[in-house]
């Protein structure tokens, strides 16, 4: 067990770690802390998504829907690009009497590599931004992280957070609620 | 007992305020009024023109509770959460489909003026409409109209009683009721709309046929609704009614499917273009030919621009579905756009010369739509505002977007 000893200050503390019985006490201590208390470092984890956390905790908007957006204009304007170039500029052929090159039956192919790139992008985007896949974590430290893959709802302050200090970080989780806090080594 | 009691004390916090609702009954009846007298005199002035414009209106202000009746199904079917603090509303709307019956009359008398294929000269010069002549005729047309609306008047009639019966009981029973009217109901609703679509749109032009017609209608008939349901709960919020209900997580998914139904709208329609386009048959292209000859060639581009391109661009993002002001914007321009899109299924035939706007369109969707509005409206003090007896209601205050 962890105590918040002076000789701990020296050690590789990557953050802390406290406990709560619901979801709502989790958004509710999360939503203190990072709105009243100004914290920014900060990370959920729960055995199931919660409603207003992202909120709550301050996470920003992910990027990814832009990056699938400029991947999808991309995908449509290549495969446009690719049947106007196979099938009309670098070996022109006649087929059925219709046009070297016209968009309405380029559509259909268009949309589908449209949808490829995005669906990639979005795929493979989700696991880069999140920096996965990872099979370590300083949070894993917790000693009883089983417990949030089941009912207990985890709220993690990293040290690196400007605001963090050992004990008022502590003694403002314990005044929030958490049934348990916890100081984590990295 | 206990819990009756408490129904009814819940059922009086959800209601719309006497005054309100009158102020909002006298503006719809002011329009009513004014279009309708409009629209009779220009049946007088101009039969032949009256009923053109009539036809496009009866289809647009019609395309609303049949969007809600498919819109509705789908949620009883799919057990939605998310919907119920507005599924009254979306009901109210349901509840105005008979009303269209009696709106279908003066084309139910028109069919002479509008329908080519019930001329009799017509079918002596032209082998093909003879042939279509026994599903083509007007008897069987005005008998199949009767049937549709009581296909969708029994419906909307159940599902509405289930709903609100469940205002007193708060029990399963009216929800599993409902869902087992949905499961027949929503493949019967999409046959009755195709065929109907088919009745009173394509028929115009009694050569040209297009299976996916039907779906085609109806795709942009779910927009409207969810266009005209979205401009309803706006309305009240504005009113101070159900601001804490109806919030910007559920306005953020009226957002979504109007972005879907958008880009469904285009995906079918760009189906039905494309096909044709390759088949290249003379019968088939023809219909496309008239909408792409003169004047008319920019009104098909404002529909690809204004009913797809646009919101698409607009609606994507997140932070867009949920400005409620914006939101506002594109559901009356879909509801316009609506318009734009039964003109250009309806006109074209009469208009050869090009498009021909005409003071009757306007009186004439006025009409139709104010007419099924004050139903509409009468249905809103009636019940509660929200279905206070549906056990997701709570599930459905508490909604949020991931």
């Amino acid at each position: 067990m962890h105590t918040n000893t002076p000789e701990l200050r020296d050690k590789n503390i990557w953050g802390m770690v406290a406990e709560f019985e619901r979801p709502r006490d989790l958004v509710e201590a999360g939503r203190r802390v990072h709105h009243e208390h100004g914290y920014k470092k900060l990370d959920a984890l729960s055995p199931f998504p919660i409603h207003g956390i992202d909120a709550a905790i301050g996470v920003p908007r992910s990027m990814l829907g832009y990056v699938v957006f400029a991947m999808g204009i991309l995908g449509c304007a290549g495969a446009a690009l690719m049947i106007w170039f196979m099938n009309g500029a670098d070996y022109p052929l006649v087929i059925g009497g219709k046009p070297l090159f016209a968009f309405e039956p380029s559509i259909p192919v268009m949309f589908e590599v449209t949808v490829l790139f995005a669906a990639l992008t979005a795929f493979a985007g989700m696991f880069a931004l999140n920096g996965l896949p990872r099979l370590y974590h300083p949070a894993f430290n917790y000693s009883r992280f089983g417990a949030a893959t089941d009912d207990r709802y985890l709220l993690v302050v990293e040290a690196a957070d400007p605001k963090f200090d050992i004990d008022e970080t502590r003694r403002l989780l314990e005044s929030l609620g958490a049934r348990h806090v916890e100081v984590i080594e990295g | 007992m206990v819990k009756q009691l408490r129904q009814e004390s819940i059922a009086e916090l959800w209601k719309i305020d006497g005054e309100l609702w009158t102020r909002g009954r006298n503006a719809i009846a002011f329009v009513a009024l004014i279009s309708w007298v409009a629209a009779l005199t220009g049946w007088v002035l101009d039969p032949q023109r009256f009923l053109q414009s009539y036809l496009v209106g009866f289809l647009v202000a019609l395309a609303v509770p049949l969007g809600a009746l498919f819109f509705l199904m789908v949620g009883f079917l799919t057990g939605s959460a998310w919907s119920v603090p507005m599924r009254r509303v979306a009901e109210n709307i349901l509840y105005t489909i008979p009303a269209g019956a009696l709106l279908f009359l003066p084309i139910a008398l028109g069919v002479h003026e509008l329908y080519e294929w019930s001329h009799a000269e017509a079918l002596a010069n032209d082998l093909l409409l003879r042939g279509k002549s026994g599903y083509l005729n007007p008897q069987w047309f005005v008998i199949r109209a009767a049937i549709y609306f009581a296909v969708w008047s029994l419906w909307a009639n159940r599902l509405y009683t289930a709903s609100t019966r469940q205002d007193r009981t708060g029990s399963l029973e009216q929800m599993h009721q409902a869902s087992r009217w949905s499961a027949p109901g929503l493949p019967l609703t999409f046959v009755t709309v195709s065929l109907a679509s088919f009745d009173w749109i394509m028929s115009l032009d009694p050569h040209w046929y297009s299976t996916i017609f039907g779906l085609y209608f109806f795709s942009g008939a779910a927009l409207t609704f969810i266009a005209v349901w979205t401009l309803a709960c706006l309305w009240l919020r504005d009113h101070g009614v159900l601001r804490e209900a109806i919030t910007v997580e559920h306005y953020h998914d009226f957002g979504k499917w109007m972005f879907a139904l958008t880009v469904f709208w285009a995906y079918l329609g760009f189906s039905q273009y494309m096909l044709i386009w390759y088949g290249n048959l003379p019968e088939e292209t023809t219909w496309f030919h008239q909408r792409l000859e003169g004047s008319w060639k920019w009104w098909s581009a404002l529909l690809l621009v204004g009913h797809f391109i646009v919101p698409f661009l607009v609606l994507i993002s997140r932070p867009a579905k949920r400005k409620l002001r914006l939101l506002r914007t594109m559901a009356l321009w879909f509801v316009a756009m609506e318009f734009v899109d039964i003109y250009w299924l309806v006109m074209p035939g009469f208009q050869k010369q090009g498009v021909a706007l005409h003071w009757l369109d306007a009186a004439a969707v006025l009409a139709c739509g104010s007419a099924l509005a004050l139903v509409f409206w009468a249905r809103m003090k009636r019940h509660p505002l929200i279905p206070i007896g549906d056990p997701r209601l709570e599930q459905g205050l508490e909604f949020h977007n991931i």
